[in-house]
């Protein structure tokens, strides 16, 4: 099956902030993408070293039962959509995201180090760009704003140095 | 009257069912916006393909806008929304170190997440990054726990710092975005859009 | 002074406040029962109509999973029991009226027909198959000549299993979230569902994907509807029954059930399967997958929910485990 183009920009984007907005209606908060992850990491870690994770106070907030938590069964739903939107147009394949002039495999040790950094910033800032940058940039608050110019000027600034990556 | 759930209208298990199929349509949109690819979210910052800022702003102009004419309406209770605390410098400083890890990963958690289940394998090495730098995080928290709590300033809005109403930034937000699509638009065209 | 010693059912931890006898054996085993009851039922069935070429891993491939599923399920039943040693008085006695008798029994004759089925087959799957020991050999090749009867068997017998299940816990009125009869319906239903999705899985050949497909496709839609229809019961029948289905409309089991098991386990491999059909490219395995994990979830949120609801007090907050 061939591959369908993806859509306009500003017709996701649309279809994005239409979804934003239901969350505001529905549930009075916006969405969010770290907060899961973080609560994935802490469930994984709690199975080893129960005690390490309720003696640390930062864990010990992630580690209550996940499946009362909004953000992971939000999570799921990300992996639901994502998957049929990709299977109706053609676009599940295994691949691996990167330019012309690397290889896979050091594509692979940059997205784990390139993970590791986001995730230490994301956990700093309480939030990334979905939790923080479009709900925050939605509801106005300073910290979504200042957070997203950060991390575009962040983005831009260290793009030349990873060149070879993408292009 | 919105936001249903504060109002009693449905309990927190049925909240969790909305969870899933707003995350659903989250997921499916990002998905048709194209950034489930690496590539396509990295070429954003080497001018090449302005999807992210494009979509990014549509998104929060809409929502923004949708929020703040359902309030006008009275279709809306403004207050009981949620609005994302203020940590000034932690915020700005965790906005570099993203933007840095932007760059290098070619993702943010969310994408990841929708390009791990269409099949891109670097999505599953950031999401695998992400788990560990967030650990690290966590292990280094008691030593972080001034920097993380740095620049506290509450629930602030641009409103209430720039002193104007919120219609106002939400129109001047409107023209930012504008500009941006504009000036990225010509960008695209200087540095050659790549369709990916 | 005499001393009166009083002893109640009722003063088991176990039992009262909430009955919290069942943990994860029984849903095992009646998720492994109903499994075993879909592939052995599309196994026969397609044999009486004369399928083996077209659909060799409904007939041939998957039986052989059968006897080692009966055995894990059997083997959960026996772990769950409190006086393991007098398992075989179950066997002593056959009593129409219960069905747990009817499952022992049924259990009994389907065990050795899945082995004997599936011993009908081995040379078919692996050809360099040595009995071994002749004797062996040479039953089977007696009773092979009689393969159409044992399939007949094996239809009554796995509908039997596939029923059953859900009939014994709608035999419990005490607990007004199983005291429906459609639980035995859709029970069935399930286990045919996942018995389909247990043969996508392992099938090989893109005719019987298809064929598979649209069996299962059509299965979860009866099941959704028998869902509905098991929650519009409840909301009409006795205000104690109100309150088990509540339990689902906003209560604590809310968001499991409809996102783990109907969502994900029922409505998300069906539209994938219905693109499927319709010409969209997805691996297989992944609709397949949800199905047998839904039914799983299905089985354990059933058991658990049962537990939880009750005749007295039924104003107390519901628990769960």
């Amino acid at each position: 099956m061939k591959e369908k183009p993806y859509w306009s920009p500003y017709v996701s984007g649309v279809g994005l902030g239409i979804t934003l907005l239901l969350a505001f209606v529905f549930m009075g908060r916006g969405l969010g993408a770290s907060g899961a992850i973080m609560r994935f990491t802490t469930a994984i870690v709690d199975l080893f070293a129960h005690d390490h994770v309720m003696a640390n106070p930062y864990f010990a907030k992630y580690a209550e039962n996940p499946f009362s938590n909004w953000l992971v069964y939000e999570i799921l739903g990300v992996m639901i959509g994502g998957f049929l939107s990709g299977m109706l147009a053609g676009r599940n394949k295994w691949r691996t995201g990167r330019g012309p002039n690397i290889s896979k495999h050091k594509r692979w040790v940059l997205a784990f180090v390139g993970g590791a950094i986001m995730g230490f910033g994301a956990r700093l800032s309480r939030g990334c760009t979905s939790g923080l940058a479009l709900t925050g940039g939605a509801t106005l608050a300073v910290g979504g704003w200042v957070f997203m110019f950060a991390v575009f000027a962040a983005a831009y600034a260290t793009a030349y140095f990873v060149r070879k990556q993408w292009i | 009257m919105a936001p249903f759930f504060k109002y009693g209208f449905f309990t927190e298990q049925t909240g969790l069912i909305i969870a899933l199929i707003i995350g659903a349509g989250f997921g499916f949109w990002l998905e048709r916006a194209g950034f489930g690819y690496s590539r396509k979210l990295a070429l954003q910052f080497y001018f090449r393909d302005m999807t992210v800022l494009n979509v990014m702003f549509t998104s929060i102009v809409v929502a923004m806008l949708g929020l703040l004419f359902f309030s006008l309406f009275g279709w809306l209770d403004i207050t009981k929304i949620y609005i994302n605390p203020t940590y000034l410098w932690a915020q700005l400083i965790g906005g570099l170190i993203l933007g840095v890890g932007f760059a290098v990963g070619g993702y943010c958690p969310g994408t990841s997440v929708v390009g791990a289940v269409t099949g891109h394998v670097d999505a599953y090495f950031f999401l695998g990054g992400a788990m560990f730098g967030m650990f690290v995080f966590g292990e280094m928290f008691p030593s972080l726990e001034g920097l993380y709590n740095w620049g506290y300033m509450g629930d602030v809005r641009l409103s209430d710092v720039f002193n104007l109403s919120s219609g106002v930034v939400a129109f001047a937000v409107v023209v930012l975005a504008i500009l941006f699509f504009i000036g990225g638009q010509w960008l695209e065209n200087k540095f050659g859009k790549e369709e990916v | 002074m005499n001393e009166i010693a009083i002893t109640s059912g009722r003063m088991n931890q176990g039992v009262d406040p909430v009955l919290h006898a069942w943990t994860w054996e029984i849903p095992l085993y009646l998720y492994l029962g109903g499994l075993v009851a879909g592939i052995l039922f599309f196994s026969a069935f397609f044999y009486l109509r004369h399928r083996e070429n077209v659909f060799p891993a409904a007939i041939k491939i998957a039986p052989l999973f059968t006897p080692f599923m009966l055995a894990i399920g059997l083997l959960a039943l026996f772990l769950d029991l409190t006086h393991k040693l007098y398992f075989w008085r179950l066997y002593t006695t056959i009593r129409w009226e219960s069905p747990m008798s009817w499952g022992a029994w049924t259990l009994m004759i389907i065990f050795p027909l899945s082995i004997i089925w599936s011993a009908f087959w081995v040379k078919d799957v692996f050809p360099r198959w040595d009995w071994k020991i002749p004797f062996v050999e040479k039953s089977i090749d007696f009773l092979a000549r009689y393969k159409a009867y044992f399939a007949w068997a094996l239809i009554a017998f796995s509908a039997i299993l596939g029923m059953y299940t859900g009939i014994l816990l709608s035999a419990f009125n005490a607990r007004p979230f199983w005291n429906t009869s459609i639980l035995g319906p859709l029970f069935l239903v399930s286990g045919l569902s996942t018995g389909a999705a247990f043969i996508l899985l392992i099938s090989r050949s893109e005719q019987e994907r298809h064929r598979f497909s649209q069996i299962d496709t059509f299965l979860i839609g009866t099941e959704i509807f028998l869902i509905i229809h098991l929650f519009m019961g409840f909301l009409a029948s006795t205000s104690v029954h109100i309150h088990a289905a509540e339990m689902f409309l906003g209560g604590p089991y809310t968001a499991v059930f409809w996102t783990l098991v109907v969502g994900l386990g029922l409505l998300v491999p069906m539209f994938i399967e219905i693109m499927e059909l319709r010409g969209v490219k997805v691996p297989v395995v992944i609709p397949a997958v949800l199905v047998l994990f839904g039914g799983l979830m299905l089985r354990f949120i059933v058991v658990d929910a049962g537990q939880s609801s009750r005749w007295l007090y039924k104003f107390m907050e519901q628990l769960i485990f």
